[in-house]
């Protein structure tokens, strides 16, 4: 992996200002390309940060510089965007000002794009933190410009394998940031992923853990997409005490030393109230955090744990932690909720087995008949590998066919979609299919009986043509206004 | 006893892209015809009777795990090359399709023994091969493509008796050069290409199939099944493959 190497930007005098005046360049032309793209409707969340890199390819770290108390990335194959925006509320919630990429536009360009529409027009940032969701592969690179205070690493799972080869290259990816993060910092890892928990840090970095400390009752969804099974240090396959989901749970290695570390921040006890609220007992070094939370399925404990965690590593007063979690929504296209006429609409973005897993395991939670539509892109930001759907355990579903009220394939994948059906159970005829996401949606719509529910799983780019076609139904905003 | 013993080598390893979908699509197409396909799950270290193999699949595998089962692969060498040429129909995907073959130099220059089933050697090459890939195959009569995704750094070349699966219609094939994808010889077949490959072509699910029933000694001759569904998907697949504008569209975010 390459990094390029850092020079130091506060040497002042005369080549400072040179970089000063480029990153300027560069941020007015990113501001009109984003006035631009949002008179066309679009997001901005790609272009206007492409273009200042390519002006100024120190376009990040000079902006960033401004940064009060400092950068936090959160970067790892799931959670990234909940856990961002969770712990952004929380730092707003404490009164404090950030800025925050969103939409999951989490490329090198989409961390530059969320500068070029914060800064102000003199280049000014005023604010107290940048909250960075940062993808796998872009975190080296993002990490030497951002200079982060802190990092946040929520998992290692398969993902979007086409584009990054092999998951131990995103092993490496992850290792090789951490390792370049600037003395000082902190970092918070899983301790429930062993490839994470095998990790080393330097030594002027302190590190938190958290992980699940619960009795969960079993299921027979965490079958698959166990990618890390064997031990990151003597390659020999690893046991489990208790295992949460795919490879995350409470690990040793028969052969050598190694195992799961006691976490510092552990989720002790959780339940469910009647009105689907997670009541959650988070206990750390100091004292324990009783909480409650909207967001639903297993992995969003975890994503809850890695922001309180990170926002207790700053410091955040607890009772602000857990009031800040209570009024969370769900984030862009994450179970997000929408309701027309008298039906609801579910959205729940898919992007890899271990994820969809949980989607499906909540849906297999419903008592009541609902549509379903799977929507997949093989677009760059997708995967244009869809090879994943197979390790997906659609399988579970047939088996609730008579409260299924109807069953559609949509996106640029729409046959594979329907094919993947086929063979997880569904009969031929019950399955729909219509590439155009637009039409799959109003079709879905109509064939969900009055008051009730539509589910619908999109890959990423999918998501965005269905909430914008959601958008121009009324529902909901375009998330540069939300 | 069932029909067909399929023996699924290293479930755990060995199942890097959708490679449950090679083992659903098989076990679907056995059993919508009524016929009893009974999978074996080998692991690491066990100890297996090959004799009551009909069927052998391998999939592919990460590198880390690939070290693993390669050295337990070894020991089970001879008899597995016994058993291919008395014909044993066996289907090897990505990272095992070049385990069958006679060695691997890696990027870093180091040679990795193969099992020597296949006469084939591999390279590791600068960047890996990526993308949708289309083939067209001489085992059959018409249909006669294969549809997948593949994605592999190592360069493979055929020499013979092994013989190139197909011809490369879209993609790079077993090494972007010769416009050759895969390897068979007797009941071997090797591929690059997943997606999962068997759901999106038939043909070669029941291909293998009435290969392990004949190799089987029984002349069951498959029933006709409806597969539109998979045909659409098939031809929707080579489109898109074929598609500048999805090329580009796919370049994009």
């Amino acid at each position: 992996m390459k990094i390029n190497s850092i020079n130091n930007p506060d040497q002042g005098g005369y080549l400072n200002r040179l970089f000063t005046i480029k990153a300027y360049a560069a941020l007015l032309i990113g501001k009109l390309l984003l006035t631009f793209t949002r008179l066309v409707g679009r997001g901005g969340t790609t272009l206007p940060g492409r273009i200042a890199l390519m002006i100024n390819p120190d376009f990040v770290r000079v902006l960033s510089r401004q940064i009060k108390v400092g950068s936090i990335i959160v970067t790892g194959t799931n959670g990234k965007t909940t856990t961002s925006a969770l712990l952004s509320s929380i730092l707003k919630e404490a009164g404090l000002t950030c800025i925050h990429n969103q939409a999951g536009s989490n490329m090198s360009w989409g961390v530059a794009s969320a500068f070029v529409e914060e800064a102000k027009l003199n280049g000014r940032i005023p604010v107290d933190y940048a909250i960075m969701e940062v993808d796998e592969g872009a975190f080296p690179a993002v990490t030497a410009a951002l200079q982060p205070l802190g990092i946040v690493v929520t998992n290692i799972f398969r993902d979007q394998l086409d584009r990054y080869g092999e998951i131990d290259y995103i092993q490496k990816a992850i290792s090789t940031g951490l390792n370049i993060q600037p003395d000082k910092g902190f970092q918070v890892i899983n301790a429930d992923d062993p490839s994470l928990a095998a990790l080393g840090h330097a030594s002027g970095i302190s590190r938190l853990t958290f992980g699940l400390d619960l009795d969960l009752a079993d299921d027979n969804l965490h079958n698959t997409g166990r990618d890390l099974k064997t031990c990151p240090l003597c390659r020999q396959e690893l046991a489990y005490e208790k295992i949460y989901y795919a490879h995350l749970g409470h690990y040793y290695c028969p052969n050598c030393n190694f195992k799961h570390p006691r976490a510092d921040v552990r989720l002790t006890n959780y339940s469910c109230n009647d009105d689907n609220f997670t009541i959650l007992n988070v206990t750390h070094q100091k004292g324990s955090i009783k909480m409650t939370s909207s967001l639903s399925g297993r992995y969003n404990l975890y994503n809850i744990l890695a922001a309180a965690t990170c926002s207790l590593g700053l410091g955040i007063p607890e009772n602000t932690i857990a009031s800040a979690i209570s009024k969370a929504g769900p984030s862009f296209g994450r179970m997000e909720r929408f309701t027309y006429q008298d039906k609801s609409i579910t959205m729940a973005l898919i992007k890899n087995p271990v994820g969809a897993n949980e989607v499906i395991r909540t849906l297999l939670n419903r008592r009541e008949k609902f549509s379903l539509l799977v929507a997949i892109n093989d677009k760059i930001a997708d995967g244009k590998d869809v090879s994943w759907l197979w390790d997906v355990d659609f399988e579970q579903l047939p088996a609730r066919k008579e409260q299924i009220s109807s069953l559609t394939a949509s996106g640029l994948r729409a046959w594979d979609m329907a094919v993947r059906f086929k063979y997880a159970g569904f009969e031929q005829d019950m399955i729909k299919i219509s590439c155009s996401t637009e039409e799959a949606l109003i079709t879905a719509i109509e064939k969900t009986p009055q008051a009730g529910s539509l589910f619908i799983l999109p890959s990423y780019t999918a998501m965005l043509e269905i909430r914008s076609h959601l958008n121009k139904m009324g529902l909901g905003k375009p998330y540069w206004e939300a | 006893m069932a029909d067909v013993n399929l023996f699924h080598l290293y479930p755990d390893q060995l199942n890097l892209y959708g490679d449950r979908g090679n083992i659903l699509a098989l076990s679907k197409r056995a059993l919508w015809r009524g016929l009893e396909l009974n999978i074996i799950a080998i692991q690491p270290g066990d100890h297996i009777d090959l004799s009551k193999c009909d069927l052998l699949f391998m999939g592919g595998g990460q590198d880390s795990d690939q070290q693993l089962i390669a050295r337990d692969l070894e020991s089970r060498r001879d008899e597995l090359a016994d058993l291919v040429e008395k014909s044993l129909p066996v289907f090897a995907v990505c990272g095992s399709y070049q385990l069958l073959g006679n060695y691997y130099i890696t990027s870093t220059g180091d040679k990795i023994k193969g099992l020597e089933i296949l006469n084939i050697y591999t390279e590791a090459g600068q960047n890996r091969l990526i993308g949708n890939a289309v083939v067209n195959c001489h085992l059959w009569q018409e249909p006669k493509t294969l549809v997948g995704f593949e994605n592999h750094a190592g360069r493979t070349y055929l020499k013979p008796p092994a013989e190139p699966l197909g011809t490369v219609l879209n993609g790079y094939g077993n090494n972007g050069r010769d416009n050759t994808e895969g390897a068979v010889y007797k009941n071997v077949i090797g591929t690059y290409l997943h997606g999962a490959l068997l759901p999106k072509n038939p043909w070669l699910t029941d291909f293998l199939l009435q290969r392990a029933l004949s190799y089987r000694n029984k002349d069951h001759s498959l029933d006709e099944l409806n597969d539109t569904l998979e045909i659409q998907a098939h031809m929707a697949a080579i489109e898109l493959a074929s598609s500048k504008k999805h090329k580009r569209l796919s370049a994009k975010c």
